[in-house]
């Protein structure tokens, strides 16, 4: 015999009034401060702070300590050369795809799969992945997360996701291989392949941020504004046009506590050993898949029948296809390889507004295979329209400022 | 996956946000496997105890608050329910929030389930002055009510302990119970009888 | 008994502020024709937008919640905005140090790894960003303030 749910509800509350006795208690400070975190006047200048320390905190540690401070001179200093020393033959096929370049003077522009591949992978990523899932774990456990993710519910309902899609958002501006993970977090595929499309297209990882910063200082800003705006209008019209629901759910918000070591350890090790077991051998076969590609010759093929599109759609000059091509690879050191050819601002803000939205790098793209392959087909139809029309658009708008 | 015959199988069930998993780690030590369920994207964690010589398999379910099925991570509690008829529920309660919980815990009962239930988060019902009378809770539903912290490891122990005398209840003798002690309301005093209703 | 709490208020609302007004400066001189100016121990302004703006908001923001709370620091209500403001204050005061901590282990450009200790001492230094110069004073009232809602004192 099955129950109503209101005959249900009655025995819960004979049972309760049985066996709970309420005390007078007084507001504790993490009620007081829960509350204060939710409402929008308080709660919008928290998360900002929070998210500055997010920030801040990931770019020091593993920015300015680990990878800059100590792996780029273990592998650029010690590694590298010692692999071009050591590996046989410079001239042949197994040299260019384990070692690649044998003039490099970094990891980034070698591309070899075990100089390339593994300084992305251990002395890059690993170190970003660690603290990365460090501070969401801190975050997760303490309570604030849920509470952000109230916050942004209002705002990303409008393009059709709910609060917990600023869980991916945030962490694709540090990587996109978490943040394609982190989709998972969302309740339907309507909404998981929006944010993974979104992902892929508007959020410039952070190794391109730090590249753009670099390279073109001044034309950051007009970047982002427009992958800002690309991200809302795009999001609000995947929303309409994608079929599928766009569920409301309910946020339950978990009163603050201290996050317990023991327990924010361990789920640490679960996600960084995740990340080592399935992310590693994907970036490592990526980049030789990537080279064999370019020793057939299928790369230079493309890039040949690319040009004229290139070149008449989106105004860009001849030279900038083989980096938007390469972006595949690492779309940071695509960016650089733009820099040092000539063009105008405008031309420039158009490239790398390409660059970063028109296709995930190949860890990325190997998460995408993970999450299913008739999900990717369709992302990358996604991929391939936004990139034109976007693309194009820019270049209009250019040409009707007179600047193109 | 597949049942051992020697092996019993432990569901961990509860809402959302009750120290579920906390206390899942508490139990388990360090050899947890996080896998998605499978044609799902809902994370399912499985970890082991061992405890006299008897060794149990522990799913941790994904929080639900009812067994309707109302999102991804409810239809996957239903489903893990359903692939283990032959499961120990573990019903975990939020002591400051005991009426939610015990909606699941009851849908869980009527199902027919031998069920144990975890009274975690006690030292934040202490802080908030919620007492919650785990004898009185035991006697009513007639299974072993174990009041836990899991952030301090406190009745962590006494909770496997427990696991071998989990109990199917049964909806009837919970409601003539509850009716039939309606005159003499002297509930909280009543700790004599705490191993009584439910662990024979 | 009414003397130290008045005193506390004072001091909230003091710290509040100045933070209001570093942050602001902050914001100004970014926004402005100059790279940065030291007043003292502090700098006010600098190149880098992230640093400097984003954080000099959340410092705005801190001192308002400061100010805001102070006058009912010892109710619910302003002792929240209280501890919230502290807390901003001491989120980016505290990130900004943990930055040099992290940016100093390592050696500069060269063959070593390791920075020297006295390379690594000498880049605390002055000047500091206002967060971090407010940042003792905001922890002294945040502690204060926990502390003495524990033991329910004023």
């Amino acid at each position: 015999m099955g129950l109503t749910a209101d005959e249900r509800w009655d025995l819960v509350d004979a049972i309760a009034q049985r066996t709970v006795a309420f005390g007078i208690s007084r507001q504790t400070t993490g009620d007081v401060l829960g509350e204060l975190t939710v409402k929008p006047l308080t709660g919008i200048p928290t998360a900002l702070a929070v998210l500055y320390a997010f920030w801040s905190i990931f770019g020091s540690f593993a920015g300015a300590l680990v990878t800059d401070g100590f792996m780029i001179k273990l592998f650029d200093g010690y590694w590298l050369p010692w692999m071009q020393a050591a590996w046989p033959d410079p001239g042949s096929v197994h040299y260019f795809l384990f070692v690649g370049d044998p003039a490099a003077e970094t990891c980034f522009e070698a591309f070899g799969m075990l100089t390339s591949g593994l300084f992305v992978s251990f002395g890059v990523v690993l170190p970003a992945i660690f603290v990365f899932y460090l501070m969401m774990t801190l975050l997760e456990d303490s309570g604030y997360l849920p509470r952000l993710a109230v916050l942004m519910d209002t705002l990303l309902h409008k393009i059709g996701l709910h609060g917990y899609a600023i869980v991916p958002a945030i962490l694709g501006l540090g990587c996109n291989v978490p943040a394609v993970t982190a989709t998972r977090t969302l309740e339907t595929k309507k909404q998981r392949f929006i944010m993974m499309t979104l992902l892929a297209l508007f959020i410039p990882c952070g190794a391109q941020l730090g590249i753009m910063l670099q390279v073109v200082p001044d034309t950051v800003g007009w970047v982002l504004l427009y992958l800002l705006i690309g991200f809302v209008v795009f999001g609000y019209v995947l929303s309409r046009v994608i079929p599928g629901s766009n569920p409301e759910i309910l946020i339950d918000v978990p009163p603050y506590r201290w996050p317990q070591r023991a327990n924010v350890a361990k789920k640490l090790w679960n996600k960084t050993r995740g990340f080592l077991t399935n992310a590693v051998p994907f970036v490592m076969l990526g980049i030789l898949i990537v080279n064999i590609l370019y020793l057939t010759g299928f790369i230079g093929w493309l890039a040949d029948l690319a040009a004229p599109l290139f070149v008449t759609w989106f105004g860009v000059p001849k030279e900038t296809v083989g980096p938007l091509l390469a972006a595949f690879l690492r779309k940071d050191l695509a960016v650089a390889q733009l820099a040092t050819i000539p063009m105008t601002s405008y031309q420039m803000i158009t490239a790398v507004v390409l660059i970063s939205i028109y296709f995930p790098c190949v860890a990325t793209f190997a998460m995408m295979v993970r999450e299913g392959p008739r999900q990717l087909l369709a992302a990358i139809g996604v991929l391939a329209a936004v990139v034109l029309i976007y693309g194009g658009l820019i270049h209009a708008v250019g040409i009707l400022l007179g600047v193109a | 996956m597949h049942d051992h015959h020697d092996r019993l199988t432990i569901l961990m069930m509860g809402n959302p946000n009750v120290g579920k998993s906390a206390l899942f780690n508490r139990l388990t030590g360090a050899n947890a496997v996080v896998s998605n369920y499978p044609g799902t994207t809902v994370d399912v964690t499985k970890g082991s105890l061992r405890k006299d010589r008897h060794s149990y398999e522990i799913i941790d379910v994904p929080g639900a608050y009812s067994l309707e099925a109302r999102d991804a991570a409810e239809e996957v509690a239903v489903r893990i329910l359903d692939t283990h008829p032959d499961a120990v529920v573990m019903i975990i309660l939020d002591a400051t929030r005991v009426e939610r919980g015990l909606y699941l815990a009851l849908e869980v009962i009527e199902r027919g389930a031998p069920c144990i239930v975890a009274l975690n988060m006690m030292d934040v019902a202490q802080d908030k002055q919620i007492a919650v009378d785990t004898a009185e809770m035991q006697r009513v539903l007639g299974i072993p009510v174990v009041a836990t912290t899991a952030i301090s490891a406190e009745g962590v122990k006494h909770l496997a302990d427990m696991i071998r005398k989990a109990q199917v209840a049964d909806l009837s003798a919970i409601r003539s119970r509850l009716n039939g002690q309606e005159p003499d309301q002297g509930a909280v005093a009543r700790c004599a009888g705490c191993g009584g209703g439910g662990c024979r | 008994m009414e003397a130290p709490c008045r005193g506390a208020e004072l001091v909230t609302a003091a710290v509040g502020l100045a933070a209001v007004a570093c942050g602001a400066a902050n914001i100004l001189v970014w926004a402005g024709p100059y790279d940065g100016i030291e007043i003292g121990i502090m700098a006010i302004g600098g190149p880098d937008f992230f640093r400097w703006v984003w954080g000099s908001l959340v410092v705005v923001f801190g001192g308002v919640m400061m100010l805001a709370g102070a006058r009912q620091m010892h109710a619910v209500p302003g002792y929240g905005k209280v501890l919230l403001g502290v807390a901003m204050i001491g989120i980016i005061g505290g990130t900004d140090i943990f930055a040099l901590i992290c940016e100093n282990i390592p050696a500069g450009e060269g063959a070593q790894f390791f920075n020297s200790a006295t390379g690594f001492i000498g880049a605390f230094a002055p000047p500091y960003p206002p967060a971090v110069v407010l940042l003792p004073f905001a922890l002294v009232i945040g502690c204060a303030l926990y502390a003495g809602r524990a033991d329910d004192g004023c």
